[in-house]
């Protein structure tokens, strides 16, 4: 047998272990990642209404830089690979758009514009960017966590800015996304401006979202720590238990 | 896992064909078209005959398929279990290189077919769950959504899951004899999703409540939801061993033998020896 085709035979099958290893870790973050964002995050992202200045802006950064912060401490300390946040937040989207795609426009009937998802792909590069140019996890939170939270709005500023046109609707001044709110009834989704809309929010109007950021930035800083460490050391963890072989033994010598 | 040297080889290696993604491909694509076909039953039965708990259309067709899912999930958890711990290998200590690298090709495959249902279950049919409940008021627990959402693609995820660990812990020396801590967070921790379901459905009979999707009577999914991201300690302990076994079986480097792998799981996962292996 010649070397070179033994050699071409291991690196086949190889590459197929990497795929492997690939794709099962794509689906399983798509999985986990998911199902944590819409559970703490999900109405902002599922309705255009929701996406205000206010709430929207804190809750979904600091919600969501919490598997890309694990992923990386995996990706990066063991194969110095600077792409985790950026995978995470991409199988993400893919979930969101399946469902929004299929089921909130194929099922139920409500335009793509009023359920579209946000997106955390261009904070998520720049977080990767910042881990492989400084090569450090705590500068990323310092740094990269900052940008996490105040990249957010701007970056999806472009999707919503339309909805946020203000229009008269029957003598009140609201948004061209709380007309939608009316026009589409869902029976069992709490009105959203029933809940932002309150207090000191309302009086300082324009200078909330900069405030908002802000906010997002340094909470999203306090998240990222115990996610990387949770990532590194749990998640990322290679421990098996005692065999049960010297676990009895123990056991009998005590 | 990218191999360059060239050496000597006298190990029996394993024919390419045994790498086929054929029964990946054949469960995957079952699944697929099951999910598909769900979804169509779903859009035909769930508005016009899904929206009173007390209609005799309701019994018929809903809570008659609940109840035949969960006969039929649990046959095919007992019987895809038990066969594979009634198959178990017995003599795991003298498991041949080329044979135990085929095993952890199908552990892959299974592992795979794992995470496609872990998608579907948790990402696809849970926000389709919000897509629901956000449009109509609830009157009963086992509302059309509920029923493939909660009691169908949480068990189908739950049975591959399983069933990949006791494939892991019968067929392969290094999960033999130890349980190994991410595969099992990998594995228990999204099947503990399903038992939350209780926590959750009592919540909401209780409190009749809007459908708030991120009220803190959900945070339980959340936080089982989470184990998903075991799936890289998993990989990190499995991909050394399968390197190591690759180096052997064509390029004749020296192993762990099975024995040993059995004896001290921890030392086959130590990326240093790998490395040395390589060398």
């Amino acid at each position: 047998m010649q070397y070179s085709q033994v050699d071409a035979e291991a690196k086949a099958v190889a590459r197929k272990f990497d795929l492997v290893v690939i794709m099962s870790t794509f689906l399983a973050l798509i999985a986990g990642f998911h199902v944590h964002q819409m559970l703490v995050a999900g109405d902002w992202s599922f309705w255009v209404d929701w996406k205000d200045r206010n709430w929207w802006p804190i809750v979904a950064p600091i919600m969501e830089i919490t598997f890309p912060a694990a992923v990386q401490a995996v990706l990066w300390t063991r194969f110095r690979m600077p792409i985790g946040a950026t995978f995470c937040c991409l199988g993400l989207l893919f979930g969101e758009w399946m469902n929004r795609y299929i089921n909130f426009n194929g099922w139920t009937h409500y335009p793509l514009n009023f359920v579209f998802p946000e997106t955390f792909i261009p904070a998520a590069v720049v977080l990767d960017i910042v881990l492989m140019l400084t090569g450090n996890w705590i500068v990323t939170a310092l740094v990269g966590g900052e940008l996490w939270g105040w990249l957010f709005y701007p970056t999806n500023w472009v999707m919503i800015a339309p909805y946020h046109l203000p229009v008269e609707y029957q003598g009140s001044l609201m948004s061209v996304a709380d007309v939608i709110n009316y026009m589409y009834v869902r029976t069992s989704t709490p009105e959203y401006l029933r809940i932002v809309e309150t207090g000191t929010m309302r009086s300082f109007a324009g200078g909330v979202t900069g405030v908002a950021a802000f906010f997002s930035a340094f909470v999203s800083v306090c998240m990222y720590v115990p996610w990387w460490l949770m990532g590194a050391h749990f998640f990322g963890s290679t421990k098996f238990f005692k065999t049960y072989e010297s676990a009895s033994t123990e056991v009998k010598h005590a | 896992m990218a191999q360059t040297q060239t050496t000597a080889t006298a190990v029996a290696r394993p024919p390419l064909t045994a790498f086929s993604w054929k029964s990946a491909g054949i469960a995957i694509g079952a699944l697929i078209v099951f999910d598909v076909l769900i979804n169509v039953y779903e859009r035909l039965y769930a508005f016009s005959k899904g929206l009173d708990y007390t209609s005799a259309d309701y019994e018929s067709y809903w809570m008659g398929m609940l109840f035949a899912e969960l006969v039929l999930e649990a046959v095919t958890a007992g019987a895809l279990w038990g066969w594979l711990w009634m198959t178990r290998d017995r003599a795991l200590d003298r498991l041949s290189p080329a044979e135990e690298l085929k095993r952890y090709w199908a552990l892959g495959l299974f592992v795979l077919t794992y995470t496609y249902a872990a998608y579907a279950g948790a990402s696809y049919f849970t926000e389709q769950d919000g897509t629901w409940h956000q449009t109509v008021i609830r009157d009963t627990d086992f509302t059309p959504s509920h029923v493939i959402e909660f009691y169908q693609s949480y068990p189908i995820y739950i049975i591959f899951g399983v069933g990949s660990l006791v494939y892991a812990m019968t067929r392969l020396p290094q999960f033999a004899k130890a349980f190994s801590l991410p595969y099992v967070v990998l594995v228990g921790s999204p099947a503990m999703i399903f038992p939350n379901v209780g926590l959750n459905e009592f919540g909401h009979t209780r409190w009749f409540m809007e459908e708030l999707f991120v009220a803190p009577l959900h945070w339980g999914f959340v936080t089982f939801g989470w184990g998903a991201l075991a799936i890289l300690g998993t990989w990190l302990q499995i991909c050394p061993r399968v390197l190591a076994l690759v180096n052997h079986v064509y390029y004749g480097k020296p192993i762990q033998s099975p024995a040993e792998v059995m004896k001290d799981p921890q030392s086959s996962v130590n990326p240093a020896a790998c490395a040395a292996c390589a060398m």
